[in-house]
């Protein structure tokens, strides 16, 4: 039925030019504003977001008003942009872009940027948005991900500081430790989807592996580095050392508090988890192990501003995605300073910012200071892969971490869907 | 009436007023016509608008490709032939049926006991009749986090539960052997007190001197069931046995999404979620379409068996 519906929608709207409202503010669509929830941290948020359209409306004819829209970036954008009636402006993750890349429905915001503001975000988080000299979204924020750590469950095992891993042979260890002195796992997400393909990359990157060539052209998915990291996670499940389902409803902070986990992979956003809902907790976050003659490495996630080329007004929105987070004077740097370090707890985007961010104390504290100098600097961008590569990724991910599959099959199988693809491929280098 | 006033009048009136009665009667069948087109109205429309028409452009989309953005190429039965070479497709369609085979005579026997049980009047029958049906009240979406939450691993209510009588709990949604088992017993319980009311409400049409004759006769509960229950519940059987399996292989998407996502490792990939992943998740709406085609036509199918089978739920030659 559903189907049918977006059918009927996608037929009855037609192929012209068309957005979300016919008439009125160009639409803004984000999962921030107006807040869903009486949550400080939400609110402060929303606040951000308001304050941000309300400056630009306030200098500028064309308005823009900010429609909540939850889930982002999935079944309300793909079929609102289907029946043609996609938002002006809206938020896009970098597993989500290159669909939007390849249906030319986003405008280049280079032309709406100066050379010194292009130059100021850093280039290998900024890559995943652009093709060649275009750039079709601006990062809000950057959101590397890490090993965070219970301090309460490393002492009730004996562990101390001393024994934070740095290999994956020490994970293992210290996770079955941790296990064996009754204290909950390390947590990874077993969940499919593209949250966990983005979680899972960095530990084949870290012994040199990759899912594609660097031309984009052939799967470079069948190797070694991807079998490891495959068997590491199988590892962590096989020796019951990771929940098979993520405990607590996939809650670091519940998990955390009730001793359900003792390490958990997730983001720097989960600093302000816990400031929000478990300010005493005493938790500690270190970079990802290892494997033997690796390198560190690490996902950069973070969503993006990005105008609709089929909206009502590409021009403004155009204007305000470069405006709001590309302007290179004292207001716009302070501007994405804030939304980092004041509103939420992120890497800010651009080196200015990240400065700004500093002088603003934003990483006074031990936990942000670890992101910032040890794990940031090996972080890569998320790849922006479409659904049949994520999918070919995924499927064997899920096997040899759930099923039991073989890592050595399931990356050659990986690698055959993704050739297999490739070569009626046809779109923007991924 | 007419007829008697008829008799009593004029010739002249008599050839009148037989001409009148037929078109008083007329306008009558045509205003009952009306009317019944009038409250008929509503449905039709909102079938029409909301089920026939998009079908059928869903059909059509199965023959295109479709960006997602607005572009349309005609690809004729390119979509239909993928199908073929596509093994998730297969290997969803093939796991469908298994959850079919399974949850249908589920769902059927679940609902039949119950009903027998709770036909009887004794002392809060009618609460046991509610707390069966009531899980259908709840939204699936709220079925599906409480049942997360019962289920989780090591420290869910059910774990601990089991970890009391000395069994290790399985991972109940993170082990494909489990998954789409415990998928299913959420399901019947879920749904077993729809089907349960609609067997109740063909338990009470059964005349009570059927029983009673039987009973006369000296036919045990077995005999009675056998050949006065059974036999007088075949057109409620012949409903549930139907509209269960449209229900099954079309619904129940929200709790697969809440529950598993489709995992783990595919395992609870039914092909209602597939062709909701290649629509809404990777943007393939003309596959989708293609896809929802075929369960179109499999259920056809399978209503058209069930019809020539049952005589069109009647099960007699007569009428």
């Amino acid at each position: 039925m559903a189907l049918a519906g977006a059918a009927a929608a996608a037929s009855l709207s037609g192929c012209g030019s068309s957005s979300a409202a016919a008439e009125g503010p160009l639409q803004f669509w984000n999962f921030y504003a107006p807040p869903p929830s009486d949550d400080p941290a939400t609110v402060a948020r929303a606040q951000w977001m308001q304050a941000t359209v309300d400056q630009w409306n306030a200098e500028n004819s064309e308005q823009i008003e900010l429609v909540f829209a939850p889930v982002l970036g999935s079944e309300k954008l793909s079929t609102a942009f289907a029946a043609g009636t996609g938002p002006d402006i809206f938020l896009i993750s970098p597993g989500d872009i290159i669909r939007y890349i390849n249906g030319d429905v986003l405008v280049d915001l280079e032309p709406y940027l100066s050379q010194e503001a292009i130059d100021d975000f850093f280039p290998d988080n900024m890559a995943t948005r652009v093709v060649g000299d275009q750039v079709f979204a601006l990062p809000m924020e950057i959101e590397p991900l890490a090993l965070y750590y219970s301090r309460p469950a490393f002492e009730q095992a004996g562990l101390s500081e001393g024994d934070i891993p740095a290999t994956w042979d020490e994970l293992l260890d210290i996770a079955d430790k941790l296990v064996s002195a009754g204290q909950g796992g390390w947590v990874v997400p077993t969940t499919q989807g593209y949250y966990q393909n983005f979680v899972w990359y960095p530990w084949m990157w870290q012994g040199g592996g990759r899912v594609m060539s660097d031309d984009g052209t052939s799967a470079a998915f069948d190797s070694q580095a991807t079998i490891d990291a495959l068997t590491l996670w199988k590892s962590g499940v096989e020796l019951g050392l990771t929940p098979r389902v993520e405990p607590a409803g996939d809650d670091i902070v519940s998990s955390f508090v009730e001793g359900y986990a003792s390490m958990w992979q997730s983001g720097i956003w989960s600093i302000s988890d816990f400031q929000r809902k478990a300010p005493d907790f005493d938790l500690g976050v270190f970079p990802l192990p290892v494997p033997p003659g690796g390198e560190p490495a690490t996902s950069l996630g973070g969503w993006a501003f990005a105008a609709n080329a089929m909206g009502r007004n590409p021009d403004a929105a155009a204007r305000f995605c470069a405006w709001a987070l590309g302007s290179t004077d004292d207001a716009g740097i302070t501007r994405v300073a804030e939304w980092c370090v004041q509103t939420k707890t992120d890497i800010p985007p651009r080196q200015s910012a990240l400065d700004r961010a500093n002088e603003m104390g934003g990483f006074d504290t031990e936990l942000m200071r670890t992101f910032r100098d040890d794990i940031f600097p090996s972080g890569r961008g998320e790849p922006r892969f479409p659904p049949v590569i994520y999918k070919a990724v995924s499927d064997a991910i899920q096997s040899c971490q759930l099923a039991g599959g073989d890592a050595a099959d399931q990356a050659a199988t990986g690698a055959q869907a993704i050739d297999a693809y490739l070569q009626t491929y046809e779109g923007a280098q991924l | 009436m007419t007829g008697a006033i008829d008799t009593a009048g004029p010739a002249p009136a008599t050839h009148k007023r037989p001409g009148r009665s037929r078109a008083a009667a007329s306008d009558l069948a045509k205003r009952e016509r009306r009317a019944a087109y009038l409250f008929l109205s509503p449905n039709l429309i909102g079938l029409t608008v909301f089920v026939a028409v998009p079908m059928l452009l869903s059909i059509v989309l199965a023959f295109f490709s479709v960006d997602g953005f607005g572009g349309y190429t005609f690809v004729g039965t390119a979509n239909f032939e993928r199908m073929v070479g596509d093994p998730q497709f297969i290997d969803s369609l093939g796991r469908t049926m298994i959850y079919l085979f399974v949850l249908v005579p589920g769902l059927f026997l679940s609902g039949l006991g119950l009903a027998l049980l709770v036909r009887s009047q004794f002392p809060l029958v009618g609460l046991f009749r509610t707390a069966l049906f009531a899980p259908n009240v709840v939204s699936l979406v709220v079925v599906a986090l409480i049942w997360n939450f019962l289920l989780t691993d090591d420290v869910g209510f059910v774990a601990k539960l089991l970890g009391r009588l000395g069994i290790t709990a399985p991972s109940w949604l993170g082990d494909p052997s489990y998954a789409l088992g415990t998928v299913m017993v959420i399901t019947i319980w879920f749904s077993m007190g729809y089907y349960m009311l609609i067997f109740l409400a063909g338990l009470q049409d059964i005349p009570r001197e059927f029983y009673e004759v039987a009973s006369i006769d000296g036919a045990g509960p077995w005999q009675t069931f056998r050949n006065v229950t059974w036999p007088m519940l075949k057109p409620t059987s012949f409903f549930i046995l139907l509209t269960s399996t449209i229900a099954v292989m079309t619904g129940g998407l929200e709790m697969l999404v809440i529950l598993t996502s489709g995992g783990p490792a595919n395992s609870t990939t039914l092909i209602v979620y597939y062709v909701y992943q290649q629509a809404f998740v990777y943007g393939e709406f003309g596959y989708a379409s293609a896809i929802g085609s075929i369960m179109v036509l499999i259920l056809l199918a399978w209503s058209a068996l069930l019809f020539a089978l049952t005589r069109g739920g009647r099960f007699t030659h007569a009428d």
